[in-house]
């Protein structure tokens, strides 16, 4: 497959051609940071999505659990940076027990389910004041600390982590995905009546998605509280974290590896550095339109779009009939 | 207390009409089409701007806004179903970030037309409180409870007994059958969008008279829409007064009985407790397994 | 003689050209929020900056203010890269901000980059422990409390009933007034509501008949207001006073809600019509009025003063040589003047402790005098009243 070849070039161009050339440029960073952010919780979305065969409207409870659990463990109890936002991400999978019995709801019935659990968390932490410092948060949560002589605070710092947590996720979901439980998902997404024929528990491996999904967008929520410092109820599980990760997953190709990752920094770079530029108050407009515009005419994200395009202009140059079948 | 209790009810019924209003064109689409149109909650803002248009601009009674806000409404209705028809695969899930991103153009598009001001309605005759017994509220909010029995009655009638709706009801049940009896099904679905969109525009202008509009109504609108036509179930209509009755009374009473703070809260819980017990809703009739 | 008059119109021009070439630039970023849930008070924020703009540039050839704004989308993470693009395009300070996690994350980034950070959106304590050394606010929770525990002392209510919102502003000044008035002795009870509720009959029927208030006190936003006051007005509590925290004593509500405005007390900084005995004053209502059309709100007061003071000291820091030296804090922390919200000087945090909010009633006529504190007001205050 292609992605092998380029996976090198990848590595190359994340861990040292960017930092290389944009380390100084804050505002940039900014926004790579904000849009790999997104990147995450879109890649763990999307998990659920194609190995769980559940579409979540709640992500954004997930992303709050982190977000106060590693918070919370860093102010309170002197936790440790690093090992917090690890047990951030357990915090959500935690959390995310009480939505198992969501899961023998029909489709939109549990993608509603999981956003009423996104309210429900919002309230609880407003209404636990001495834990969460209620409706006014907490303010001055830790940074990443200095590890190995190197500021990991940094703006710089915090691009390298995140970068790294992404392409982490990115390989657990592959690994997952091509495995004997991944299949298992997959054929049971089709057809879940002859998986259990077949011996496939698939309750388990549903929950078991739903506890990854979670802890994914956990860790996410718990590095953006230390990459901001500053948390509130309405913020931590704000709809926004629910939503943008969808338009990227959707516009990237939510059934690929890479769609949701590159339809994050796609369209939240865009949004930013040219929309806003065209648009000052109220650029999202354009986000709207460019939505509509591609699930009319590229509903499987663009990265299907460039891989069809590009296979079939290879085919025509090699003088073949386009043919179908082409797995990516 | 028990006056304390009633004044409750009484809120939670009004508040429960006014829910009804705004989820019945969600979940007729919902129940019909099988579509979720993220985008109703920005429908019935609209039609409550349009409202507000003509209270400010010519200084009439916002009823007078109706014909105006149906045929905004029902525009908008028309081309989302019109866009929706052009997906061609895994329609439910596109046209889902389809129906997000029209939302997202109409509320970017009401900020930029009228900026983030609030608005309600001045009308004196709307805002004038009305005493029955131990029961209060503004006169607009009784009459817009009223409206809302009517249009659940009127749309129950329509589905049960008119031909379109009829016909809206056996495409939805079977599509192919529905084609062999005669029945064109694009046409019928945009049947049920255009009747969405009237519903949409008097939720709109319900909203403008019993309270305030600013732009970033459109999401809230939408969400409690969807949590009541799921609450209610798939293919229930009185059951979306119901469920909303039943959430502004929770919702009241929770305020009146423990905690103003966690008016919200009562609102999912219930949904969540509901759902987890009865799956398809109170009176939903779809399949059971997901 | 033609030659004359057209040689010196030449010369003057010249002169006016050449002298305002000499007018030197400052870019003074401005990152507030034009959209998401705190559109309506960044947009008023900036309509003040841009009048105290246009005023400045008017009144200080030598000095030109340039202003680039950049909307934060009430959204900490776009705030903090708002104000890092404003620190690679050179500015030389950033005003705006509203609400404190916004404000924060934008305030952070200003620190870092040793820039000065101008608001009036943070009004809360908290953030004042953040350490901030470029940090400075006009106004604070402590100047709304103290004038809403001082009307309320001064009408010698016995009990009241305080309706607050649970976000972060309005509760922090309603747990304020709740310490005041319980230290005074008087009976308080607070009702906390989520801020997207719409009906408030309950919570109104809960102060009628339980709590017994001889007064309300709303901590809210201008939507809840107005709920608030209409469920009143329905189920008539039997109190003697209404009484609003920020945006509702503003010629916008009277226009838009007459028949709920009147009587109800909220905090103003100026009366309507304001009666400026000033120059600037005046000058200050005649360019909101042409520039947007209306006369100036608080948000505008709120804005014109933060911008007037940054821009000040601006001229003064560059004048002395420090402003590129990193002179502009220190400059501000000798501030020490009156202005359209008083007297205006900044301590070590950067905190306005001077901030002092008066009290403004609607009353007959759309008009909305300041009645107290006593000292401030030539026109009684109604009460009891009530808009019913």
């Amino acid at each position: 497959m292609k992605l092998r070849h380029s996976i090198p070039i990848i590595l190359v161009v994340l861990y040292g051609v960017v930092p290389l050339l944009l380390q100084h440029n804050n505002y940039i960073m900014s926004i790579l940071v904000a849009s790999l952010t997104i990147a995450g919780i879109a890649l763990a979305w999307s998990l659920l999505g194609n190995l769980g065969g559940m579409v979540s409207f709640g992500h954004a409870a997930f992303f709050g659990v982190g977000s106060y659990t590693s918070a919370i463990l860093t102010m309170k109890m002197g936790v440790p940076v690093f090992p917090a936002i690890l047990f951030g991400g357990i915090g959500a999978a935690i959390a995310s027990i009480a939505v198992l019995p969501a899961l023998r709801l029909a489709g939109p019935y549990f993608a509603l389910a999981i956003l009423a659990y996104a309210n429900i968390f919002r309230i609880l932490a407003t209404e636990f004041t001495s834990l969460t410092g209620g409706a006014g948060g907490l303010l001055g949560i830790p940074l990443f600390p200095e590890l190995f002589g190197f500021n990991f605070g940094s703006k710089l710092g915090s691009y390298l982590i995140i970068t790294s947590i992404v392409l982490i996720f990115a390989v657990i979901y592959r690994m997952i995905r091509t495995s004997y439980h991944g299949f298992a998902l997959l054929a049971m997404i089709e057809g879940e009546d002859s998986t259990r024929v077949v011996g496939v528990n698939s309750t388990f491996l549903k929950a078991m998605m739903l506890f990854l999904s979670a802890f994914m967008t956990g860790i996410i929520g718990a590095f953006n509280a230390h990459y901001i410092n500053f948390l509130e109820p309405d913020y931590a599980f704000s709809g926004v974290w629910t939503m943008i990760p969808i338009v990227a997953a959707i516009f990237g190709g939510y059934r690929t590896l890479t769609g949701p990752i590159i339809g994050a920094i796609v369209v939240y770079t865009v949004d930013q550095l040219i929309f806003k530029a065209l648009i000052p108050s109220g650029h999202q407009i354009i986000l709207g339109a460019l939505l509509t515009l591609m699930i009319l005419f590229a509903p499987d994200g663009l990265i299907p779009l460039f891989s069809k395009k590009l296979s079939w202009a290879r085919r025509v140059k090699e003088n073949r009939s386009p043919q179908t079948g082409h797995i990516c | 207390m028990s006056a304390l209790i009633l004044q409750s009810l009484y809120s939670g019924l009004l508040t429960g009409g006014y829910y009804a209003l705004i989820a019945l064109g969600l979940a007729l689409v919902f129940s019909t089409v099988k579509i979720i149109n993220l985008a109703h909650g920005e429908m019935v803002l609209l039609a409550a701007y349009m409202a507000y248009v003509m209270e400010n601009s010519f200084a009439t009674n916002p009823v007078v806004a109706m014909p105006l806000a149906l045929v905004i409404a029902s525009l908008i209705a028309v081309i989302i179903y019109f866009l929706i028809s052009r997906i061609k695969k895994h329609r439910e899930l596109n046209s889902l970030i389809l129906t997000y991103g029209i939302g997202i153009i109409l509320t970017n598009a009401i900020l930029i037309t009228w900026s983030a001001d609030i608005h309600s309605t001045s009308n004196e005759a709307m805002q004038k409180p009305i005493t029955i017994g131990p029961f209060s509220s503004m006169t607009s909010e009784l009459i817009f409870l009223g409206v809302s029995m009517l249009m659940v009655a009127a749309l129950w009638w329509w589905l049960t007994r008119s031909w379109y709706g009829r016909a809206v009801r056996a495409v939805s049940s079977n599509r192919d059958a529905a084609k062999l009896m005669g029945i064109n099904p694009q046409n019928t679905e945009l049947v049920a969008f255009i009747v969405a969109g009237i519903l949409a525009s008097f939720a709109g202008v319900a909203l403008y008279c019993t309270g305030v509009i600013q732009p970033s109504l459109g999401t809230a609108l939408t969400t409690k829409a969807f949590i009541i036509t799921v609450l209610a179930g798939i293919g229930s209509i009185p059951g979306v007064l119901i469920g909303s009755v039943l959430i502004g009374v929770a919702e009241s009473l929770t305020v009146t009985l423990y905690s103003s703070a966690i008016q919200e809260l009562t609102g999912m819980v219930l949904f969540l407790l509901v759902l987890f017990v009865l799956p398809n809703g109170l009176f939903g009739q779809t399949r059971r397994r997901g | 003689m033609k030659l004359f008059r057209n040689s010196l119109c030449l010369t003057t021009s010249l002169l006016l050209t050449f002298s305002s070439v000499h007018a030197k630039e400052f870019l003074v970023g401005v990152e507030l929020p034009l959209s998401g849930s705190y559109a309506r008070a960044g947009k008023g924020n900036l309509e003040g900056i841009t009048i105290a703009a246009e005023m400045f540039n008017k009144h200080n050839p030598k000095h030109k203010i340039k202003l680039v704004t950049i909307d934060d989308e009430s959204s900490p993470a776009k705030a903090q890269a708002a104000v890092e693009k404003l620190a690679g395009q050179g500015v030389v300070a950033v005003t705006g901000g509203y609400s404190t996690t916004v404000t924060g994350a934008g305030a952070t980034a200003a620190n870092k980059a040793g820039l000065v950070y101008m608001t009036h959106g943070a009004p809360g304590k908290d953030i004042l422990e953040r350490g901030f050394k470029t940090f400075f606010r006009i106004n604070n929770t402590e100047g709304y409390t103290t004038a809403i525990s001082g009307l309320l002392g001064d009408m010698g209510v016995k009990s009241v009933s305080i309706v607050t919102s649970s976000l972060q502003a309005t509760a922090e000044v309603a747990n304020d007034v709740k310490k005041d008035m319980a230290a005074k002795g008087v009976k308080v009870t607070v009702h906390t509501f989520d801020p997207g509720t719409a009906d408030f009959k309950s919570i109104i029927n809960k102060i009628k008949l339980q709590d017994r208030s001889e007064a309300i006190f709303m901590s809210a936003l201008e939507n809840d207001y107005v709920g608030i006051i209409r469920a009143a007005k329905v189920l008539k509590p039997n109190i003697k006073a209404l009484v609003g925290l920020w945006s509702l004593a503003t010629p916008k509500m009277a226009t838009d809600f007459p028949d709920l405005m009147i009587n109800v007390f909220g905090t103003a900084m100026l009366p309507y019509p304001a009666e400026f005995k000033t120059q600037e004053g005046k000058e200050f209502v005649e360019t909101c009025k042409r520039l947007y059309n209306k006369p100036p709100d608080y948000l505008a007061q709120l804005g014109y003063v933060q911008a007037q003071v940054l821009f000040e000291a601006i001229r003064l820091a560059d004048e002395k040589g420090t402003l590129t030296k990193g002179g502009l804090p220190a400059e501000l922390r000798k501030t020490n003047r009156d202005t359209l919200i008083g007297h205006v000087s900044f301590d070590k945090n950067g905190d306005n402790p001077n901030f002092q909010q008066w009290i403004g009633q609607h009353q007959a006529g759309g008009k909305i005098p300041l009645v107290w504190p006593k000292d401030r007001s030539n026109v009684n205050m109604k009460y009891p009243a009530l808009p019913w």
